[in-house]
């Protein structure tokens, strides 16, 4: 399947802003069955520094520095992606959990994608015992890891509530999990926490997924949104699951990023000079080839998914 | 011999016998005065029999003079977690170390700072130790201070470390044992700085007599090695500091004091182009290197801890560029890790061919299967600990203390089954001893106590360097662990002593610094302060100088303007007025509890006491910028004021208060105006005091020479600006509107009028940078050129209440406006805030 995508952040200032640094982490990379055809990044007003690099986890980052004064900040990416991923293995197959724990934990890479990466705490996903207890039921000894996972993401699919009013960007991963709700941000956050409390490495993926609009209706612009979930590490790579719809990764899915949690891979990050308030503003299209750009707009005020 | 000398003698000989006879260390644990076999080691004998030449009263006497120094220097530490800063305990006696001893301690110290160094640059770079199985990854990417951004940055000038420390004793073979390493950002050698400085103070002789190694060549290195890398030929050189709620701020400032570095707030700092720049009163100016004192997790909120408000968005970009000197850089904490010290002996092996020359408790990362086993059976005889302590997020100085698991083993078998990994246990060291004073029983003798040791080393074009010398703590009770400052934990001077005599080292060497005169460009932040210093200083005399007119004190000698009756219409302008400033709670009070609050009330905010408190807290933040006497006289003027809710005073007694206040005000005056140089930051101190000078002056104006005045209202005015004496002189009839109001207002050779403040602050602006290159006053300038021109120009019969209650308002504009000019913090200065990213 062939996408093309975009994704338009738009911030708007009560007072104009002076001074703008930030790191967009808003480009596709290529990754298992999926390769990027083309992605540009475009921004305005014209920032007066840009610089490309890669980080720790292998993400593209661009670093802007703006410095003429604006009321309005526009990230556009438009990104066309081939998305042909291979079918996941059967849940109850390949090693078991205590062998993946135990053969992380004696790796010798810190690689980007080294499993050791993701077996500690991190800034959004601390290690709560309770959460981890929750995740122990899906482990029973000798079970496999693939198995154990898939059995949790459907776990916390059936379990919790999703209601993208209970938590914000910012609710700690053990609220949401007392709330037995939340969104996509927040399962991930939640199951990533259960397996690394098992000692299993377990990765935050952000990205996209393609919805299917109501039979008979046209798609509406900007009705899409990004999209979180999980990649467990099992034993000679990684699998994508999908708490949120209880569905393994598919060709549904794009990947943007890949990183410990939320914080690696938040798509705009920085700083800007000012002293009014600010409204946010994010529109995504994800559409298949053949289908046409969609024409009407529909605005979505800091929705997430 | 006389029989005086005799008696000395013999006294001498009782008072080392008592002080040395009862002395026993305790069983199998080395004791830095006696060997195993209970006899005394050399380099004690040699101190005692010097301390033992002057008598315990002596040595009192002349430490408590120490003492006060630290007092009046404003030495102090917080302790983590509370507001209050505590007097800095330094002990009385110093930790002794002979020089053969040192020698193999110091070979020691060298070697593991060269270890600490090539294992960060492997770490950060090709990580051949990992890949080797040298050094588990676990143990890297499961600490906390491994910060994934700089992996792949090389340090400009080649170096992660530029001050190592390691925690040091004597395990239970006498042989030197490493507790901790260092290398986040060493707190400690300002402490030993003061702690040497206090103690020549008390024993100056005993120095040279029994050849201590100086500390001053040390910290020259230091700072070389700081500015090393750098760019630029003569670097500006930066100490980074969490400000001055980090429990080791006083030491930050002592530092950059001595070497000449400008303290410095992540507010300060500011990335352009590129590089790192201070925001100074004249601009943007270039800072080219940086002593981190923050965690690493906080220097740049845009790469690492986005939540940190103490870092500088974009600092690791300047690192990248080459454009910035960071030592040490961000990272370097990592080697804290308890779980590296499993690993440090086979590092060692594979990097230098041999074995560690200093070794440690043993350690055992519980990742490690074999060693989760050894672990599971002595668990009794070890000590667990968490790999990642939680962030304090401010440098962590503590050597961390066994935590008390050993008694819920439940929950101990339960954290090593799901994640053995994030836990490492330790062989547990009992802490040998040092002498120390003991006073239980009323005599003074010498007693065994535990003490840490910390030990520092810097790097040069040749090598590492070891401090000849260190920050030490003895703890006062066997049972307390003196890792932490804390009560009960004394400091001690350390003294190595050498085989010879100790050449006398000046700081600088000759030649080696250029002449010049200015020092260097003001940060705004410590402009803000110095301003606000001098506006508070003020306020608090303008206070205390009402409450005397109250009292009908001030100015009782001239004649009697006695406004006691407390019903009497100046009395109630006087109540009312300090009622409007907040300095009392209610104007009804009797005339001795009214003046008494408005001088010493702790609960109202606009009391003498709680401007001059304000003053204090504005001069701590300047510490490195004030001097010792200026901080002393602060320090008088509010334990005078301090009066607390104790006995009643009688108004007499106010009076004295008052008279006593405007004498150490006039002392701050005459230290600003004899003492401090004239550079920026002494204009904005004074431009601090006349602006609020000014501005009261005008109020009490408004207040008591107004339209209506009456004669007992100029005689307080009169009084209130100090000017009762001249004015008598010049007119021998009583006092009416116009004169007084010329008087107080435009006349230009009378120190207190609006007049002359208003040239002096012009003065003061000229004097400042300007930000305009085409030679045009910026709005400040030409509100104080407006203002002075009225007042050069006009007459008393032109100044009516109206008039200058409109020009008090203008000077408060003129505050403002210096404010939004030079001030980081001002109310319209542009402040950095995070974008929202959403998900």
């Amino acid at each position: 399947m062939i996408y093309t995508l975009r994704h338009l952040t738009t911030y708007r200032y009560a007072r104009p802003v002076h001074f703008a640094r930030c790191g967009l982490r808003l480009r596709l990379t290529d990754d298992e069955g999926q390769t990027v055809l083309a992605s540009t990044l475009t921004i305005s007003p014209e920032p007066r520094h840009r610089t490309e690099r890669r980080d720790h986890f292998g993400l593209d980052v661009t670093s802007i520095i703006i410095d003429t004064p604006h009321t309005e900040l526009r990230v556009e990416a438009l990104s066309r992606v081939r998305v042909e991923r291979p079918s996941m293995p059967a849940p109850e197959t390949g090693p078991a959990w205590e062998r993946i724990r135990d053969e992380a934990l004696r790796s010798r890479s810190l690689a980007p994608d080294a499993p050791i990466h993701y077996l500690f705490p991190s800034p959004r996903v601390s290690l709560v015992p309770d959460v981890t207890d929750y995740a122990r039921s899906s482990f029973p000894s000798g079970r496999s890891a693939l198995g154990g996972a898939y059995d949790l993401m459907q776990r916390i699919r059936r379990d919790f509530r999703f209601d993208a009013k209970a938590t914000s960007v910012r609710t700690p991963l053990e609220e949401a999990f007392a709330l037995r709700a939340g969104v996509c941000q927040d399962f991930a956050h939640i199951m990533i926490a259960g397996l690394r409390g098992l000692g299993i490495p377990s990765a935050y993926v952000s990205g996209y997924l393609r919805t299917i609009p109501p039979a008979g209706q046209p798609r509406l612009r900007g009705a899409d949104a990004s999209h979180a979930w999980v990649s467990v590490w099992c034993g000679d790579g990684w699998i994508g699951l999908d708490p949120t719809n209880g569905i393994a990764m598919c060709d549904d899915h794009i990947v943007v990023a890949r990183g410990r949690d939320y914080t690696d891979v938040s798509p705009i990050d920085g700083i800007v000079s000012s002293s009014g308030a600010q409204k946010l503003k994010v529109e995504v299209d994800v559409i298949p080839d053949g289908e046409p750009m969609p024409e009407a707009t529909v605005t979505v005020e800091a929705e997430r998914v | 011999m006389t029989d005086a000398a005799e008696a000395e003698v013999s006294g001498r000989a009782e008072r080392l016998a008592r002080w040395t006879s009862g002395y026993r260390p305790h069983p199998d644990v080395p004791d830095a005065f006696m060997d195993a076999s209970g006899r005394p080691r050399e380099a004690w004998t040699r101190v005692l029999d010097r301390l033992g030449d002057l008598t315990e009263v002596d040595i009192a006497a002349r430490f408590v003079s120490a003492v006060r120094h630290i007092r009046d220097t404003g030495i102090s530490y917080r302790i983590y977690g509370d507001n209050r800063e505590h007097a800095w305990p330094l002990g009385s006696l110093p930790f002794v170390v002979e020089a053969d001893d040192w020698q193999a301690l110091s070979a020691g110290i060298v070697e593991r700072a060269e270890l600490m160094e090539a294992i960060l640059a492997d770490i950060y770079g090709p990580n051949r130790l990992v890949a080797d199985g040298l050094l588990p990854a676990a143990v890297v990417a499961g600490s906390p201070e491994f910060m994934r951004p700089v992996a792949g940055i090389v340090p400009p000038g080649g170096r992660f470390l530029k001050l190592y420390a390691a925690d040091v004793t004597r395990g239970p073979d006498g042989q030197w044992q490493v507790l901790a390493d260092r290398t986040q950002s060493p707190s400690g050698p300002g402490y030993a700085l003061e702690n040497r400085m206090v103690l020549t103070r008390a024993f100056p002789d005993l120095y040279t007599d029994l050849h201590v190694e100086r500390l001053a060549p040390f910290f020259q290195t230091l700072r070389q090695a700081l500015a090393d890398g750098a760019q630029r030929s003569d670097p500006r050189i930066c100490l980074l500091t969490s400000g001055p709620f980090s429990s080791t701020y006083v030491e930050q400032a002592v530092l950059a004091r001595y070497l000449g570095l400008l303290l410095v707030e992540g507010d300060d700092l500011v990335m352009q182009d590129g590089a790192l720049h201070v925001r100074t009163v004249s601009g943007l100016k270039r800072a080219d290197a940086l002593w981190r004192r923050i965690d690493s997790d906080y220097v740049d909120p845009l790469e690492l801890n986005p939540a940190s408000r103490l870092g500088v968005p974009g600092l690791l970009e300047a690192l990248r560029n080459g454009n910035l000197v960071v030592g040490n850089m961000p990272g370097s904490g990592i080697l804290e890790s308890g779980a590296l010290a499993a690993y440090l002996p086979g590092i060692a092996r594979r990097l230098t061919g041999g074995e560690l020359r200093l070794s440690g408790p043993r350690t055992f990362w519980c990742g490690d299967p074999d060693s989760l086993v050894h672990v599971r059976d002595h668990l009794d005889a070890l000590t667990l600990r968490p790999v990642a302590t939680p962030p304090k997020g401010e440098a962590r100085d503590a050597i961390m203390g066994p935590l008390a698991f050993g008694a819920d083993r439940d929950r101990l078998v339960a954290a090593l089954r799901d994640r053995p990994f994030d836990y490492v246990a330790q062989e547990r060291m009992p802490l040998a001893t040092t002498p120390g004073w003991d006073r239980t029983g009323g005599t003074l003798r010498l007693v065994p106590r535990p003490f840490a040791l910390r030990v520092f080393a810097t790097i040069t074009p040749d090598g590492w360097r070891v401090m000849p010398g260190g920050f030490c703590r003895i703890s006062e009770r066997p049972d307390l662990d003196p890792g932490e400052m804390r009560a009960g934990i004394k400091a001690a001077d350390v003294w190595i002593m050498s085989n010879g005599p100790v050449e006398p080292v000046p700081l600088i060497q000759p030649g080696a610094q250029k002449v010049r005169r200015i020092a260097g460009h003001l940060p705004s932040r410590a402009a803000d302060n110095l301003f606000w210093f001098g506006r508070y200083v003020e306020r608090a005399e303008a206070v205390i100088r009402l409450a005397g007119a109250h009292l009908g004190g001030v100015g009782a000698a001239v004649n009697a303007y006695l406004v006691s009756d407390a019903r009497s219409p100046t009395s109630l302008r006087i109540r009312a007025l300090l009622d409007d400033w907040g300095a009392i709670s209610n104007p009804n009070l009797s005339t001795a509890t009214l003046a008494r609050e408005a001088l010493s009330g702790h609960g109202t905010y606009g009391s003498a006491l709680r401007h001059s408190l304000s003053a204090r807290a504005n001069a701590a933040i300047l510490r490195e910028r004030l001097s010792g006497e200026a901080w002393r006289v602060l320090a008088d003027l509010t334990d005078l004021l301090d009066i607390g809710d104790g006995r009643a005073y009688s108004e007499a007694e106010l009076v004295g208060l008052v008279e006593r206040g405007l004498g150490l005000m006039a002392a701050l005056a005459g230290l600003a105006k004899e003492n401090m140089i004239r550079t920026t930051g002494w204009h904005f101190v004074d431009l601090g005091r006349r602006i609020e000078r000014v501005i009261n002056t005008c109020t009490f104006a408004t207040h008591f020479a107004g339209d209506a005045a009456t004669a007992d209202d100029l005689g307080v005015m009169l009084s209130l600006c100090d000017s009762h004496i001249a004015f008598g002189a010049r007119y021998m009839q009583g006092a009416a509107l116009d004169p007084v109001r010329d008087m107080v207002l435009l006349d230009p050779f009378n120190p207190r009028s609006v007049a002359f403040q208003i040239e002096a602050i012009g003065r003061h602006l000229a004097n400042l940078p300007t930000l305009r290159a085409d030679g045009l006053p910026e709005p400040h300038q030409r509100l104080a050129a407006k203002l002075a021109a009225e007042f050069s120009t006009g007459e008393a019969a032109d100044f009516d209440e109206a008039a200058i209650a409109r020009l008090g308002h203008d000077f408060e504009r003129l505050a403002d406006a210096i404010a939004t000019r030079y001030f980081p913090n001002a109310p319209n200065a542009l402040r950095p805030e995070k974008l929202v990213g959403l998900g």
